[in-house]
């Protein structure tokens, strides 16, 4: 038999054995939500799940100590029901009693322990190094109190509990890390039921504790799905083989809004969009970037407005500050530079470049900004040459000091302050292009101490002098857009973590 | 089937492709195209209606004159930034035939170098020249592709290097079988008699006898490199906004392939009558050039 | 045979080979992989700990050969993103891979082998011109094109059949209608060809003269004569749908080799794409080489050569 012929036989035989159903419809009927992402959950254990979907699921399938109300900002309890800190490097908590693993083993300070160590071991290369890596050690009092002592003081320390969940010790030291990645275990709303194909199958977790930040869902099945491609997303929410999606860019937002059978909502996130420009000349030390009216004239010469109406969308609006506007810290009432054309090119004429320069611009996030940042800097003759490429490229490339000008985004990893994204960009970091003395102080002081006022004061120094140098060009917030089925209620989060333990069937 | 299979390169590679039976009607019409489209991209900057750079972040996504809500002040409507669709396809065209030929070139350079070593001197040298044949056609060029894009970024003369890269084993192998049926030939037997160099002999003496069938090869290939050159676009790979070529322009309007469909179809349309002609004007040539050829 | 045989085993072991050290190159210059493990916002310090534990710091050929090794034993190495073996990774998806190929190419010979032979059973006719057509349409459709269309039309418009997923035969129907119209181009002009061949060869008016009828002939003898190169084809055109089928996979959201490897290239998850196009190669290595071994089973005169 030739080889197209023995494929010929072998699929028709195929095609009559396997013609099963469809698998899972989606809706109320089933009492299963079917939700779409564009990227896959890569591990089932959160501690090996990095990125959004990471993050995603630790709220999911397992608890931390501390739960953040995502709409208020507010602290309430979870896994612990109080807590206090002892001093300045020290964090004590109270404990809940009485709740069980997906597995039925009870969780006591023992997991809590175990969870927070294994985070702050770099030799398990977690998801997130930071998060953990403050942590010294953990004392445990009694089998219901602990205190969690950090190297040094950490400001952040409660943001950081609040992203690391608690796991069983007996259960994945007993069958080991790889297969706790394919059958987790947690204390969260929902519990993993199954996984194939592209699908995560979580069921309700009927024995979910009352008390805490977060409740018992009201939907009997979850699925995550993974479709890598916004259109095929577009094309299930019309035709109903999916209930919920979200980052869907605001053209398609725009015409599935008018569609009969889902809802479209828009709502803020952390994210900000920005240009980082190398004004210390790291890249290129006759750069015209070192000049300050070349970044000014830089910032003016774009329409953030037009941008965040247009090409963004929802509730995008430009930003005043090197900051996200809702995070503690983030002073707005800085230099601004609105959209003047004229100022612009009058200031590259000052500047000594009225006839413009060829530079490299870097961008990996949308690629439509990127051409309209583009065609506006044509407008004053920054001639840019794209380099399109994925995130760790870009970063890698700036770090390398190849970058003049980056267009990058930051979402601050949901942290609430402003020492969650300055010091990541300015005081020395790998990252900072600026190399400024004033700025440098400013964070760098104001990570090491705990007092908040005094904190504020400090961010207010730094972010004026970013804002009068223009080291940045801030642009504007990335809200997101959230699809829904009509039938369907799932409540939409102000930080890009959905709550879906609170959908519900209208 | 008609190709005689020589050295170790199993059957399978060396099918050519038949014949079209297009005849003088199809040169003509394949030689009609690309003149018209070569003329229109060297005439662009009198043509065109605006400049292909010029985005109107207020005028975005208007619709082409024949549908509604177009007027005639857009003829083709505008794209996502609201830049001049006509005036960008115009524009376009410059930049997707500089590719297929530029490409082409390069990738001639690399399989006819190659095909004549291996050809003239046999044994050792083509057997390395056919190892690297059967390592070419065993990548997978898209996967290679788009490792590629993380690797390098995008800059046109890479792209073409890389498009050349994976296009010249055709060359290959016309050069390199046609080569050995001319090594033992008179004049060159005669030529190595007067003391010529082989190299004078590969480029002065065999060459110029297969300059005919190499020029059909050339003119498939082309299509085939401005296909490839669209892939990669796709892919981020390539052409670098705010310049566009017909590819890069289909692959950005992906994300508008369902409800502003137009933006796909009027470059697509525009590519696929770009390659029919030089389809036409390659097995036209074929046809009168070499119409008994085996090959 | 044997010596031919294991000639060809031989040269496909080198090719491998070479490939394996060509995209290790590559993916070691794409990008700093510690940077990406790391993470967003990571320190530098943490980056160049994990440079030392994958030793990363060594040079290049000592990697290679390192890795060589483990290869060979059965280990390609984790993957960062998923932190599962990535031999076990590829042989979860593969099978999706391979069942879509191997529907596109069944559907695509369905059609393109009659259309094939029609057309040259009748140069110059609607038939012929037809089937050129088509053959045009193609290689100039982009494939995501064509693939939103189906979607469209038979998952929204008429709601025939799922879209996403490819749980079912019925879920890789659309993708592999798309494939196929991809590779029907090569073998409509292969099959036409072939027909053409054998409708002015000597057989032919000899097998009329002794009365066969028409279609005895085709089948018998037309197709028998095609099926060489269509053998041929077929299998280089499965080739490239294994490697080919990225964009389709990541459309219809299948889970399979073309979409792992996207993936792990966007990660930079560097062990995974590696052994991706590793496998992707390999097969495709194996399938011509069967194709050879079977077309030199059907066509003596290739063994004499």
């Amino acid at each position: 038999m030739t080889t197209s012929l023995r494929k010929n036989v072998l699929s028709l035989l195929a095609a009559t054995i396997a013609f099963l159903p469809v698998h899972a419809f989606a809706g109320k009927d089933n009492d299963t939500l079917v939700a779409a992402f564009q990227a896959k959950l890569p591990s089932l254990d959160r501690y090996h799940s990095p990125g959004r979907e990471g993050f995603l699921l630790g709220l999911l399938a397992y608890d931390a100590l501390v739960y953040r109300d995502p709409n208020t900002f507010e602290l309430k309890p979870l896994l612990a029901t109080a807590w206090r800190q002892v001093d300045d490097k020290t964090w004590e908590f109270d404990l809940r009693q009485g709740v069980k693993f997906h597995n039925g083993d009870q969780m006591t300070a023992e997991d809590v322990a175990y969870s927070l160590m294994y985070a702050a071991d770099p030799e398990n290369k977690v998801f997130n190094r930071m998060t953990g890596g403050w942590i010294e050690r953990v004392d445990i009092l009694d089998p219901y109190k602990i205190r969690v002592v950090g190297r040094d003081v950490a400001p952040l320390a409660l943001e950081y509990i609040i992203q690391l969940p608690v796991v069983p010790k007996k259960y994945r030291e007993s069958v080991g890390i790889q297969a706790f990645s394919e059958k987790p275990v947690g204390t969260g709303p929902f519990m993993v039921a199954e996984r194939s194909g592209n699908d995560v199958v979580f069921k309700r977790n009927e024995d979910y504790f009352e008390g805490g930040g977060k409740s018992k869902p009201a939907i009997g099945t979850f699925i995550y799905r993974a479709i890598p491609d916004v259109n095929t997303q577009v094309a299930e929410l019309i035709s109903g083989g999916i209930d919920w999606a979200y980052y869907i860019p605001s053209d398609q937002a725009e015409k599935l809004k008018r569609m009969p059978m889902v809802d479209v909502i828009n709502a803020e996130t952390f994210r900000i969009g920005f240009l980082t420009l190398d004004a210390a000349g790291l890249s290129d030390p006759a750069s015209p970037l070192k000049d300050e009216r070349v970044r000014k004239a830089i910032a003016y010469s774009m329409d953030r407005e037009a941008m965040a109406k247009t090409l963004v969308g929802g509730a995008s609006k430009p930003i005043p500050s090197a900051c996200t506007p809702s995070q503690f810290g983030c002073f707005a009432d800085v230099t601004q530079y609105p959209y003047d054309l004229e100022k612009a090119k009058a200031l590259m004429a000052e500047a000594g470049y009225a006839n413009g320069f060829d530079i490299d611009i870097y961008g990996y996030r949308s690629r439509p900004v990127a051409e309209a940042i583009i065609g506006y800097l044509n407008a004053i003759g920054v001639r840019a040459n794209l380099h399109w490429l994925q995130y760790s490229a870009v970063i890698q490339a700036r770090r390398d000091h190849k970058t003049p000008i980056v267009i990058d985004d930051f979402g601050s990893a949901g942290v609430n302050d402003v020492g969650a994204i300055l010091p990541f960009f300015f005081a020395e970091s790998p990252d900072d292009q600026s190399r400024d003395p004033v700025v440098t102080q400013a964070v760098k002081e104001a990570g090491t101490i705990a007092d908040q006022d005094k904190r504020k004061v400090l961010y207010e120094t730094a972010l004026k002098q970013i804002a009068d140098k223009a080291y940045w060009a801030p642009l504007f917030s990335m809200p997101v857009n959230y699809v829904m089925s009509k039938g369907v209620d799932v409540p939409v989060p102000a930080d890009e973590n959905v709550e879906f333990w609170r959908a519900s069937w209208k | 089937m008609n190709s005689r299979i020589t050295g170790s390169v199993p059957a399978a590679r060396l099918w050519k492709g038949p014949r079209i039976p297009v005849g003088r009607w199809g040169l003509a019409t394949g030689v009609f195209i690309i003149g018209f489209i070569t003329l229109v991209a060297i005439l662009a900057p009198w043509i065109a209606p605006y400049s292909p750079y010029e985005q109107s972040l207020a005028n975005r996504l208007v619709q082409p004159v024949f549908m509604e809500g177009g007027t005639w002040g857009h003829i083709l409507g505008t794209d996502h930034l609201g830049r001049d669709y006509l005036s960008r396809l115009i524009y376009g065209a410059r930049l997707s035939l500089l590719v297929g030929f530029g490409t082409i070139v390069l990738s001639a350079v690399m399989g006819i170098g190659l095909g004549l070593l291996g050809g003239y001197f046999g044994g050792r040298v083509d057997m390395a020249v056919m190892f690297l044949l059967t390592v070419r056609l065993s990548l997978p060029i898209m996967l290679v592709a788009i490792s590629l894009v993380g690797l390098l970024g995008n800059s046109l003369p890479l792209m073409m290097l890389i498009l050349a890269c994976f296009l010249w084993d055709q060359f290959l192998v016309v050069t390199r079988s046609l080569t050995m049926r001319l090594r033992n030939a008179e004049f060159v037997l005669a030529a190595r008699a007067a003391g010529l160099s082989n190299v004078r002999i590969m480029i002065g003496e065999v060459l110029p006898n297969l300059v005919s069938p190499l020029i059909v090869v050339g003119t498939l290939e082309m299509a085939h490199a401005i296909l490839l050159e669209a892939a990669l676009s796709f892919l981020g790979l390539g052409i670098r906004p705010p310049d566009s070529s017909w590819g890069l322009m289909i692959a950005e309007a992906k994300d508008f392939v369902f409800f502003e469909s137009w933006l796909v179809n009027i470059p697509g349309l525009a590519m696929l009558v770009l390659v029919a002609g030089i389809t036409f004007l390659g097995e036209g040539l074929r046809a009168w050039l070499a119409p008994d050829s085996s090959q | 045979m044997a010596y031919y045989i294991a000639r060809r085993l031989g040269l496909a072991i080198m090719v491998m080979l070479t490939i394996s050290f060509m995209s290790f190159v590559m993916l070691k210059m794409s990008g700093d992989l510690a940077i990406s493990l790391a993470g967003e916002g990571s320190g530098a310090d943490y980056v160049e700990f994990l440079r030392k534990t994958y030793g990363w710091d060594k040079p290049l050929p000592v990697q290679y050969w390192n890795w060589l090794i483990k290869a060979l034993q059965g280990d390609v190495g984790t993957s960062f993103y998923y932190g599962s073996p990535v031999l076990s990774l590829i042989a979860e998806r593969l099978p999706a891979t391979l069942s879509l190929g191997a529907m596109a190419i069944t559907m695509a010979l369905a059609v393109a082998i009659p259309l094939g032979m029609a057309g040259g059973r009748a140069p110059g006719s609607i038939i012929d011109r037809i089937a050129l057509f088509i053959a045009l349409l193609g290689v100039s459709t982009p494939i995501f094109w064509l693939s939103f269309l189906l979607i469209l039309v038979l998952g929204i418009q008429f709601a025939v059949l799922p879209i996403s997923g490819g749980g079912s035969v019925r879920h890789l129907a659309m993708p592999a209608m798309a494939l196929a119209f991809y590779s029907m181009p090569a073998i409509i002009r292969i099959s036409r060809a072939g027909m053409i061949e054998v409708m002015r060869s000597e057989y032919i008016r000899t097998a009329r003269a002794k009365g066969l009828r028409p279609w005895q002939i085709y089948l018998q003898h037309a197709l028998r004569n095609t099926l060489v190169p269509v053998v041929a084809v077929a299998s280089v055109q499965f080739g490239f749908l294994l490697g080919g089928s990225v964009v389709v996979e990541n459309i219809f959201a299948i889970h399979g080799i073309g979409y792992l490897t996207w993936e792990a290239i966007n990660q930079n998850d560097y062990p995974v794409v590696q052994a991706a196009l590793l496998a992707v190669s390999a097969a495709y290595v194996v399938l011509t080489l069967l194709a050879d071994i079977v077309n030199m089973m059907i066509d003596p005169r290739i063994r004499l050569e």
